[in-house]
């Protein structure tokens, strides 16, 4: 074999057997999974994110709420998620089939949200918690959203506009202030994060087998 | 239906036989001869002959018996300023 | 072959176009060689100075900026009203642009040119297609840059790693990082060395996985929990073969290469390089662990993530092994001590992975800043600092005198060294701090978050220290490429080697 064949052979061999394995694992890790993940169909009590939301999901992305909060509770059999009170049980892949994309977020330096509506229902406290976290918490470092506000003149409010009622010594003095359509958005987007609804056991993580097939109920985890 | 766990299966055999039998190949074909030759491609025969201040006498002796008469190394040489012998 | 242009600052060709045929043949056989490989080294060189030289500058440009980025989001941690009334600065933009800035700004850019500059030198024949590379690593940066103005602006396509918006910089990427991979491939087809060193196998295996992976993670169609797995396929991968290979790749040249001893065990490199392959490629998912994906996926990769054991004992061993009985260079070499200690937060890094991934510790250190220490171990301890000691290897063989100032490559070190050793330290035990005081559900929330906070404040203090490093050596850098004619007189040129200078006599003169 000439010494120029040998010299294409070697660098051949190692740009094919690179490429084969990473085709191997984008396989098994990607393909694989997204096929399984045709069968995921969301619970009747899961209904889509209505436009509004939607946009508001938007502003969660574009102001990075991603990398402080997490949307995902944990087995109680592993950790203490349900116990800490961020949910009733842990989140399946049937609570996300309206993601796109996912924001399952990886840091908890705040509470994680994906019951959020349920435990905190109220607009008004969206809105202040987003005008100055600080007015409801003194010992939260979340980042204030002043942008997603309008400083208004007291007596400048259209009809239809929505006043953010901060309390107490943090209000600012002598103006009103207005909530745009963005904050508005986000919270209605906030409010509907709710995944506490029941699931058949045999929906969960663990138990799928089949890639096609229907659900095998296997019950448990497959820690 | 396929079951989950026979497609990962092909997968991971897929993923571990592809390569080795690539490895088993080029060793067939002798790629695998004179590895230390291959390891050696990156030096001239200055880097071989060159005076390294951290080395002990015994080893510059060595070298000096393998390689033939010490040169000294540029300012600079190893990445720094100014003299080679400055740390 | 593209003619050099003409040399300014006492580069190679300088050293060249000044010495005769003979002179040329006189210092080859003083050195051992044939006169035509001590010109492949000098062209190898030469054809690559303009494109990495670029690239070093654009990566310093982002260095700076991108640590700046950092410092700000790490104020923001613990004094969140700081900046706080623009948009674009709130902190989850600016923590987007610091990680983009960094990764994809700074350590992509210095590899990129470490790989352009090593390559030649590897096969032994010149940079084919020098402007198709720079014309690549324009277009690249563009798309960096428009990817984290966009991102400032509050337009990100969502998923962490993968923010910059796929239609408006994802061209700019893709065509940029393809023509420099076709300059790049296209040297490795007309290579004339007889062997194939194992970091022409990580370089090329970088720059056929991260088209790869790109693909995978910008892929459109993706709903709900596939696009977490795709998500975390990318992000970990990318770390694993774009950045450690690439600079696993500069280890195993710059260490011996400077102790002028081969590595310890060829055959351990070899093992090294697929076994990394076939480990890592399956460990994303341990970013999910106790997510909502199928428990199979996430078994997969904590077994894959123990099993990297293989690959990095083999390179720890490997480097050690080569290094060992003359850790004293690291007094001489700058090189030596960045790339070395590189080498050992490598292994670290990893071993700390390895075991971050199971379950039971996992349950601890997940959703806490200890992820972020573990990450600047591998992204800033590992990579920065193999990139910084490449650099400076390179640098001087590209201008042609050494660096100016010892002073400054010393304070340099010095303030990298101890910002990243405050930062580690301080941020792993902040996050495990946190992490213990989330297990406890008697534990109110906000404990957590103030358990956090003496260490954030030593972050930021780490943080500062290491932008002040980044701009000593950006500085430094300046003076060195800015160097003029004049005082190359001074100090002679690096490759310039006249006969003379290799007689005992002319050395004693010389000193």
């Amino acid at each position: 074999m000439s010494r120029r064949g040998d010299l294409m052979a070697r660098t051949s061999l190692v740009a094919l057997g690179a490429f084969a394995i990473m085709a191997s694992a984008i396989t098994i890790l990607v393909v694989i999974p997204k096929t399984m993940m045709r069968e995921v169909r969301a619970m009747p009590e899961l209904a889509p994110y209505t436009e509004q939301q939607l946009v508001g999901r938007q502003v969660y992305i574009a102001n990075g709420c991603i990398y402080c909060h997490s949307q995902q509770i944990r087995d109680p059999a592993f950790t203490t998620d349900v116990n800490r009170g961020w949910g009733s049980r842990a989140t399946v892949p049937e609570d996300y089939v309206h993601d796109r994309p996912h924001l399952l977020g990886t840091m908890r330096t705040g509470p994680d949200l994906i019951n959020v509506g349920q435990r905190l229902p109220s607009v008004d406290w969206h809105l202040i918690h987003l005008y100055d976290p600080r007015a409801v918490f003194e010992w939260s470092t979340m980042p204030a959203f002043p942008f997603l506000f309008e400083e208004r003149q007291p007596n400048d409010v259209r009809p239809g506009e929505k006043v953010v009622p901060i309390p107490g010594p943090r209000a600012p003095r002598g103006v009103t202030i207005v909530a745009k359509p963005e904050a508005l958005a986000l919270v209605d987007y906030l409010v509907s994060l709710k995944r506490q609804y029941p699931i058949a056991d045999s929906l969960r993580a663990g138990d799928r087998m089949a890639i096609g097939g229907g659900t095998h109920g296997a019950g448990g985890t497959h820690d | 239906m396929l079951p989950t766990s026979l497609a990962v299966a092909i997968a991971t055999a897929a993923m571990t036989l592809v390569p080795a039998l690539l490895l088993l190949w080029a060793w067939r074909r002798g790629l695998f001869r004179d590895l230390d030759a291959q390891s050696r491609v990156i030096f001239e025969p200055r880097d071989w002959r060159i005076e390294r201040p951290w080395e002990a006498p015994s080893d510059r002796l060595a070298r000096e018996a393998a390689h033939g008469p010490l040169e000294s190394p540029q300012p600079g040489e190893w990445g720094g300023a100014g003299r080679s012998d400055t740390a | 072959m593209s003619a050099p242009d003409t040399p300014r600052f006492g580069s190679v060709e300088a050293a060249r176009g000044r010495l005769t045929l003979e002179e040329v043949g006189a210092i080859a056989s003083s050195r051992g060689l044939a006169p035509e490989d001590l010109e492949v080294r000098l062209r190898a060189d030469a054809s690559s100075r303009r494109a990495v030289l670029a690239l070093f500058a654009v990566a310093l440009g982002w260095l700076i900026i991108g640590t700046i980025f950092g410092d700000i989001a790490s104020i923001k941690l613990h004094s969140p009203d700081f900046l706080t009334r623009t948009s674009w600065l709130t902190f989850g933009r600016v923590r987007t642009a610091h990680l983009h800035a960094v990764n994809y700004g700074w350590a992509t850019a210095a590899l990129i040119g470490m790989a352009l500059w090593l390559m030649p030198r590897l096969v032994h024949t010149e940079l084919k297609g020098v402007p198709i590379a720079i014309g690549g690593a324009v277009l690249f940066t563009i798309g960096i840059a428009a990817g984290i103005v966009a991102v400032l602006a509050g337009w990100s396509d969502g998923m962490e790693w993968l923010e910059a918006p796929r239609w408006l910089a994802g061209p700019f990427l893709v065509i940029g990082g393809g023509l420099i991979g076709l300059s790049l491939f296209w040297t490795v087809a007309s290579r004339k060395s007889e062997h194939l060193y194992v970091s022409v196998w990580y370089i090329l295996g970088a720059f056929i996985w991260f088209p790869m992976l790109y693909l995978v993670g910008k892929w459109p169609t993706y709903v709900g929990v596939e696009s977490a797995a795709a998500n975390w396929f990318f992000a970990h991968n990318v770390l694993g073969f774009w950045l450690t290979a690439l600079s696993v790749g500069g280890a195993y040249y710059f260490i011996p290469k400077v102790l002028g001893r081969p590595i310890y065990s060829y055959q351990l490199s070899i093992v090294g390089f697929w076994s990394l392959a076939m480990f890592y490629s399956l460990n994303g998912m341990h970013h999910l662990v106790g997510g909502p994906l199928p428990t199979w996926m996430i078994t997969t990769s904590i077994v894959a993530s123990v099993f990297m054991f293989i690959p990095v004992v083999a390179t720890a061993i490997n480097l050690h092994m080569t290094v060992v009985g003359r850790f004293g260079a690291l007094r001489y070499s700058p090189t030596l001590r960045f790339v070395v200690l590189g080498a050992f937060a490598y292994t670290a890094v990893s071993l700390q992975g390895s075991f971050t991934a199971l379950r039971e510790v996992n349950r601890v250190t997940h959703f806490t800043h200890w992820t972020v220490a573990h990450s600047h171990v591998g992204a800033y301890a590992f990579v920065t600092f193999v990139a910084f000691g490449a650099m400076y290897y390179i640098v001087p063989r590209l201008v042609g005198h050494e660096w100016p100032s010892e002073r400054l490559i010393r304070w340099h070190f010095n303030l990298v060294l101890a910002g990243i050793a405050i930062y580690v330290v301080a941020l792993s035990w902040a996050g495990v701090a946190q992490g213990l005081a989330l297990l406890d559900p008697a534990t109110p929330f906000q404990e957590s978050l103030r358990r956090t906070l003496p260490g954030l404040w030593a972050r930021t203090f780490g943080g500062l220290l290491l932008t002040a490093g980044h701009l000593v050596f950006a500085y430094h850098f300046w003076i060195m490429v800015r160097t003029p004619e004049r005082a190359r007189r001074t100090r002679p040129p690096f490759h310039e080697a006249r006969p003379v200078l290799y007689t005992a006599e002319a050395e004693a003169a010389r000193r």
